[in-house]
């Protein structure tokens, strides 16, 4: 999976960028060699099972009579594609996590942003200490931050309901309007430093003479943050944007742990959870369809919103 | 390393899934082996696969292999996603021989050819003398075969904060009615008292109460399954839960056996629990200072109908992978009905046997220290006896299930009620259905 790191990276930083000659002669052999470890497992954990979910996607069932008869697979053609496309469950689905990324992802990169830059000023002391206090959330597994707000969302247990009780106000973070942005939360606290600490070292690389140039000229600080370091960081903004709108789409533990605690995330709350839904119903073609249109849907925004930036930022 | 890495491989469950089954996929053409299983005894040793969920069991298993040197058995336990490893397991052509199953999830695996037919083994067809009825109709199908045998039940009772009770002057319930009258006094002598709570996310549960009503939610007839989840009968029971909650009798926001159920038992806000036998073990476990203040009672019933529900339980079913049908129904006849492999099960996983026999255990005869000696094991022997013997469950009833459960949560939420889940549950079953191909229709 790192491959979609790697791909996407260098995607950003140079797109449609030239592929150098070569290859081949007496070297291929050897290069060979040292792209197998990366090559076999990408095939095998990768390429086949995406090639099987296709497979699957595109098959039904069919039974032979009987009150419980016997049931075999044939070529349906797109008849389960059709029926996700139907399925409004899905599309609820989707529009759920569309809103949460609306909101969740903007005010992530923006809070990892203004971190990034506070960061990097000369006026900042201790910047270590606060760099991996930042950071720290995303060394906690996501499932487990997961139990973790759920114990401090819980009104049974939670000291900060109890807290916020005393003071007059009745949070309920588990209720229907509120349980969407609890999980946003949840999300937001674990990735906040992680995207910091790329836009931070996008930020590190950037040669201190421009700063000393722009100060000549006369800017502020502020204005050398916002028209020099936010420009130049750009890409690395884009990549965060990237991974973010992935994750989003692919949202799965923050909301399956919450689903334990509240009655108000339904087992077709997120695209993944829904196709998880279904396939423990047996229906595992459907849940292969509705896999990938939930892996063409990320492409397509994820690739879209790439080539849409790169092009304003004449990158 | 990337964040996309963790949030993918969470998220990816299906194409996960789909690597497991891989190894052997699914044929195209329906497959002519049926259960045409001879019952020989093998030549020389084996060795059983056995997939359960039952903590302990590798220990009782222990105790048939040392006495059955030719019958070896070996343990998996599959507690995590049991239905998940199971359904991938048949898909990939690698199931055991044996594995646990719930009675709620028969139709299901039996759909997806899960099973061999046990009954060439003349040891197999005997064994229905030694269990409850229901349970035994159960795993035959209305005997058309023997595809496993019963493990344990949950027959339901009502469990007691009789302190509670007894400080509010409030006689202990026998009845629904009775028990919606005790709501509503209970919560008018203090507004932080409830009577009980309501899992939306507990289809299981909600089954148990329809089964005690009678609701006959699927049958066959006119080569069709005949779908009635939302009958007159279902209706009773949904309307009386949502009247409980839309009066705010009863709390909608607890999961049963979460941590945040026994907080608000530990604080003294829920007065009692509609519970299965099973169940005894975990306020025992989990509110060790309330001992001596629960009583276990009689079910409340509907009326005069004294019939009382079941939640849960299991069987031990003769799977697919097996090759040593013989030997399988030995060890599974031994593993439920063998008063000493029974007394140990009740001790290690606090299974409450199907089999007549673990009736009589005297564990079971005993009293409970936690609940003021009480022979507790007394009531569930009694509601186990009037459980409705001809429920019958769907071959798709976990979609059933989650639709019934998604549902149900927004009646609890105020967006529609119960019956209204009932007909969503309907249509579900009856989607799942067409979606696998089971020819149904909805009943009447």
């Amino acid at each position: 999976m790192t491959d979609i790191a790697t791909r996407a990276a260098r995607v950003v930083q140079s797109p449609g960028g030239r592929r150098r000659p070569g290859g081949g002669g007496p070297r291929a052999g050897t290069i060979f060699a040292f792209v197998i470890p990366f090559f076999l497992p990408f095939v095998l954990f990768y390429l086949v099972p995406v090639g099987y979910a296709l497979w699957q996607s595109v098959r039904v069932v069919r039974r032979t009579g009987g009150q419980y008869g016997t049931s075999y697979t044939t070529f349906g053609g797109f008849e389960q594609y059709t029926k996700v496309f139907q399925n409004d469950e899905f599309w609820s689905s989707v529009g759920r996590i569309g809103l949460f990324g609306i909101v969740q992802v903007p005010v992530m990169l923006f809070v990892a942003l203004v971190i990034a830059l506070l960061l990097d000023t000369p006026l900042l002391k201790l910047k270590s200490v606060f760099r991996i206090t930042a950071f720290m959330p995303y060394a906690v597994p996501g499932v487990i931050a997961a139990i973790m707000w759920s114990y401090l969302y819980s009104p049974q247990l939670s000291p900060v309901v109890d807290l916020l009780n005393d003071i007059g106000l009745k949070p309920d973070f588990l209720g229907p309007g509120a349980v969407l942005w609890s999980a946003a939360n949840i999300s937001t606290w674990l990735w906040t430093g992680y995207n910091m600490l790329i836009m931070f070292s996008a930020l590190q690389s950037i040669p201190q003479e421009l700063y000393e140039a722009a100060k000549l000229d006369g800017a502020s600080n502020w204005a050398i943050a916002w028209q020099i370091k936010v420009p130049i960081i750009a890409p690395s903004i884009i990549l965060t944007t990237v991974f973010s709108i992935i994750g989003t789409l692919q949202l799965y533990a923050e909301p399956a742990v919450l689903r334990q605690i509240s009655s108000n995330i339904s087992s077709t709350f997120t695209p993944n959870m829904l196709a998880y839904a279904v396939a423990s119903g047996n229906n595992y073609q459907q849940a292969a369809a509705i896999s990938v249109v939930i892996a063409v849907i990320t492409f397509v925004l994820s690739f879209g919103f790439m080539r849409l930036t790169s092009k304003r930022a004449g990158l | 390393m990337s964040s996309t890495i963790t949030r993918i491989r969470l998220g990816a469950v299906a194409v996960a899934a789909s690597v497991a089954v891989l190894a052997g996929c699914s044929s195209s053409s329906p497959s002519t082996k049926t259960s045409a299983a001879s019952c020989a005894p093998a030549k020389g040793k084996v060795t059983l696969q056995y997939w359960n969920t039952v903590p302990g069991m590798d220990k009782v298993v222990a105790l048939w292999n040392k006495k059955n040197p030719d019958i070896q058995v070996s343990t998996k336990n599959i507690s995590n996603d049991q239905y998940g490893i199971l359904s991938n397991a048949l898909k990939a052509g690698k199931a055991p021989d044996l594995a646990q199953v719930g009675y709620d999830e028969l139709p299901n695996l039996r759909t997806q050819s899960a099973f061999v037919d046990a009954s060439a083994c003349s040891a197999a067809t005997a064994a229905k003398s030694k269990f409850v009825p229901w349970t035994w109709s159960q795993t035959s199908f209305g005997n058309t075969g023997v595809f496993a045998l019963p493990q344990d039940t949950g027959p339901m009772a009502l469990y007691v904060r009789s302190d509670i009770f007894k400080k509010y002057g409030i006689a202990i319930p026998k009845t629904w009615d009775e028990y919606a009258a005790a709501a509503a006094k209970l919560h008018k002598a203090d507004p932080k008292l409830d009577i009980t709570f309501f899992d939306p996310n507990n289809a299981e549960w909600f089954n148990g109460l329809l089964w005690q009503n009678d609701s006959q939610m699927y049958s066959y007839a006119d080569n069709k399954w005949q779908v009635t989840v939302a009958s007159e009968q279902s209706k009773q029971v949904a309307d009386y839960w949502q009247k409980l909650i839309s009066g705010k009798l009863v709390r909608t926001d607890l999961a049963n056996g979460s941590t945040q159920m026994y907080a608000a038992y530990q604080k003294d806000q829920i007065a009692s629990y509609v519970g299965a036998a099973w169940g005894y073990s975990m306020f025992r476990d989990n509110l060790p200072k309330q001992s001596g203040k629960w009583t276990i009672v009689p079910m409340p019933t509907w009326g005069s109908n004294g019939a009382s529900g079941d939640w849960g339980g299991s069987t031990v079913a003769f799977m697919k992978g097996g090759k040593h049908l013989y030997e399988s129904v030995k060890f599974n006849t031994w593993l439920n009905t063998d008063p000493e492999a029974l007394a140990l099960e009740n001790q290690l996983g606090g299974l409450y046997p199907a089999a007549n026999a673990g009736l009589q255990l005297p564990a079971l005869s005993k009293g409970v220290p936690y609940y003021n000696n009480e022979k507790i094991f007394d009531v569930f022997a009694d509601s186990s006896k009037k459980i409705n013997t001809s429920f019958a469950w769907g071959p798709t009833q976990k979609t059933v299930n989650l639709a019934l459960q998604d549902a149900m949560a927004k009646a609890a939420a105020g967006d529609g009620t119960l019956y209204d889940a009932l007909t969503t549950a309907q249509a579900a079953a009856l989607k799942s259905m067409k979606d696998q191909a089971i020819p149904a229709a909805a009943g009447k």
